[in-house]
């Protein structure tokens, strides 16, 4: 079978009752891909795995997992294995009687249980704790027992629900190397759930980045990071400036006094109306006007260049590599701005700055009537 | 300073001492007795086996039988009745009527044993309406004869001891959750085997409440027994009671009550002995520890 681990979606629609969990979802997965679907919770991602799995049944569409249409076969025949949100290990069962469970179910020979069992735990350095009892042990053990568990079924694609959601932030990224590595190694296809975009960019080959049951974009992390397809997956993926602005029709836009220009694939002339721009904070650089401006006070309203705004330093933060300053404009929501350490330059809270951004960095995106959620934009 | 821990269990150990562990020395006591002529209920002065000689006669030896009969009978109808009806509600009712199904198992407590009991006499009566039901469409010809027999006895047990078996198995069904039938769906296990090795499994210490909680006290029974079960549906409660009551014979009733003590733990040890055996093969067939991984190489997968 060429397309062994391959998993594809056809206009998959799921409802409960009155609400449509996923939405005529298309999406493809390519065989020994690590896919990570990221989104805000209720965004249909754990519907999406679940019926990838079998334990949900889309009301229209077609599923197919390694080229064969899923429809109505049960989660039991299908050759793919879940790593549960919370484990799911039996609590009856040491951790080699977990491990042997799917081989048990599949009877397979003893002597070949012991060896893909043995082989399985020395995978998630875990075979010196084959008797104990789930209870018996830390929350990183258990998920590596439930990765062995699943793996050693040696399925053709594995699905994580969360996986690390409940580890501390230290073994959380542990583990996302540990997932990384195991999956380069075994070539399986993973797909990966989570609400964590930080996990979604550092694990995922691509991101499928899905709101309210559709997909938004499947790219990989640097196109989902650099080029989003949408002001939600802009603002959901890393933090960005948002601002609401007025074509002009010059190519410019309005935003109060911010004279905004794009210059990213003539985005700019297609638009029109209102628009939303979105800014990442890492591209907006903070000088003092006393030095951008050594003549004395700072040009007001449209004799301000493009691209740049004047206001008051409202908080300045130490992240570790990066500077964090909040700068204040009047008349407008605060600007963020994160400048390298080294870089950084000598502001002080209260200082007037000038906060600018080259017209490179700015993306455009046509105003929706309903403003999506940016639960990323402001912390 | 702290107060000891142990007064937690005062009150409970209080209460068992007087109410439990001192009522049954005194019946053990009073079974090494005799009674002392026409009007004594016991004596003591001279102790003896002879009243346990006396109780294993052939007519109590007879009934102690087939009261083991009905016992392990009655538990094992609950238990196959319990099982389905306990998993159904904790796995498959949606959780708005579940609580509307538990208070109708419970509902049968709010009235008196005895007057339920009573009300399945007036049912399977010869004369009563299930009989005349019967008989008017035509599926008996001759008045229902069920009543002062061991099948009536054994439906009234079950009856009156059902929502003792429902309930502890349903906490232990609801215990389980849907995340690890799942995972033991996913991992190709189907229903079945999912309910055999996940599912029942974690609820033994439920069954095992709920064996005891019906086997136990249905032995002792003699209510159900007197009411519904007449001369052919005898139980030992019944004789025990007589003796204390009708015969005034302490003594032998103490025995008789002691030997039935006997029988109840002998019965539930060799039940739980029994039931240890038959699941040895699947468990040594699906055990695995450390031990059996100690010597096994892994080579690099490609």
């Amino acid at each position: 079978m060429a397309s062994a681990g391959a998993v594809e979606l056809t206009a998959v629609t799921k409802r409960f009752g009155e609400h449509t969990a996923v939405d005529r979802l298309d999406l493809a997965i390519e065989p020994g891909e690590f896919i990570a679907l990221l989104g805000p919770s209720g965004c249909g991602k754990t519907t999406t795995l679940r019926m990838i799995a079998g334990f949900e049944q889309p009301d229209e569409g077609d599923i197919r997992i390694s080229g064969e249409s899923v429809a109505g076969v049960p989660p039991h025949k299908r050759h793919v294995n879940t790593v549960f949100q919370n484990y799911a290990l039996f609590p009856h069962m040491n951790v080699a009687e977990n491990v042997a469970y799917g081989l048990q179910q599949q009877r397979t020979p003893r002597a070949e249980i012991r060896q893909r069992v043995a082989e399985a735990l020395d995978m998630v350095q875990m075979r010196s704790l084959a008797d104990r009892r789930p209870a018996q042990m830390s929350g990183g053990q258990q998920q590596r027992v439930a990765l062995a568990r699943a793996l050693v079924n040696r399925p053709s694609v594995l699905l994580l629900d969360e996986p690390l959601g409940a580890l501390d932030r230290q073994l959380r990224e542990e583990m996302q190397i540990e997932l990384k590595l195991l999956q380069a190694r075994l070539g399986t296809t993973f797909v990966f759930v989570t609400h964590d975009q930080h996990e979604a960019l550092s694990l995922g080959d691509r991101i499928a980045i899905m709101r309210a049951g559709r997909l938004e974009q499947l790219d990989t992390a640097d196109a989902v990071y650099a080029r989003p397809a949408s002001a939600f997956v802009a603002g959901f993926v890393g933090q960005q400036n948002f601002l609401t602005g007025q074509a002009r029709g010059d190519g410019t836009f309005d935003a109060g006094q911010i004279r905004l220009r794009s210059s990213r694939n003539g985005e700019g002339s297609l638009l029109g109306g209102q628009v939303r721009a979105a800014i990442r904070p890492e591209y907006v650089t903070v000088e003092k006007v006393s030095d951008a401006y050594p003549s004395g006070s700072a040009p007001a309203g449209s004799a301000l260049p493009e691209n740049s705004a004047v206001g008051r330093v409202a908080s300045v933060a130490h992240l570790g590599e990066t500077m964090q300053y909040i700068v204040e404009v009047e008349g407008q929501d605060s600007i963020l701005s994160r400048i390298p350490t080294p870089q950084a330059p000598a502001v002080n809270v209260n200082d007037a700055v000038v906060a600018s951004w080259d017209a490179d960095s700015v993306h455009l995106f046509q105003a929706e009537l309903s403003a999506p959620q940016h639960p990323a934009s402001r912390t | 300073m702290r107060a000891p821990k142990f007064l937690l269990a005062v009150p409970a150990w209080a209460w068992l001492t007087a109410f439990f562990i001192l009522p049954v020395a005194t019946v053990v006591y009073f079974s090494f007795g005799y009674k002392p002529g026409l009007f004594g209920t016991h004596a003591t002065d001279v102790l003896s086996l002879d009243r346990y000689r006396e109780a294993l006669s052939p007519t109590f030896f007879t009934t102690f039988v087939n009261t083991l009969r009905i016992g392990i009978l009655g538990t094992l109808i609950c238990l196959l009745i319990g099982i389905p009806m306990a998993y159904w509600m904790a796995v498959k009712v949606s959780p708005r009527w579940r609580t509307l199904l538990l208070a109708l198992v419970i509902v049968p407590f709010w009235t008196n044993f005895l007057v339920r009991t009573i009300g399945w006499q007036v049912i399977l009566a010869p004369e009563g309406w299930l009989s005349g039901l019967l008989q008017s469409i035509g599926l008996r010809d001759a008045p229902l004869a069920i009543l002062y027999t061991r099948p009536a006895v054994l439906l009234g047990v079950v009856y009156n001891y059902l929502p003792l078996m429902i309930l502890p198995l349903f906490v232990a069904f609801d215990r389980v959750g849907p995340a690890l039938r799942e995972a033991s769906k996913d991992l190709g296990a189907d229903r079945l085997r999912t309910f055999l090795r996940v599912t029942l499994p974690m609820a033994r210490p439920g069954m095992i409440a709920g064996i005891l909680l019906v086997f136990i006290p249905l032995m002792g029974d003699y209510i159900t027994a007197v009411v519904l079960g007449g001369a052919r549906g005898n139980m030992v409660g019944q004789l025990v009671a007589s003796q204390f009551q009708a015969a005034q014979n302490w003594a032998l009733g103490s025995a008789m009550a002691v030997l039935l003590i006997v029988v109840i733990a002998g019965a539930v040890l060799a039940g739980g002995l029994l039931a240890w055996l038959v699941s040895w093969p699947v468990r040594h067939r699906t055990r695995l520890g450390l031990a059996d991984l100690e010597n096994i190489a892994v080579q690099e997968r490609a």
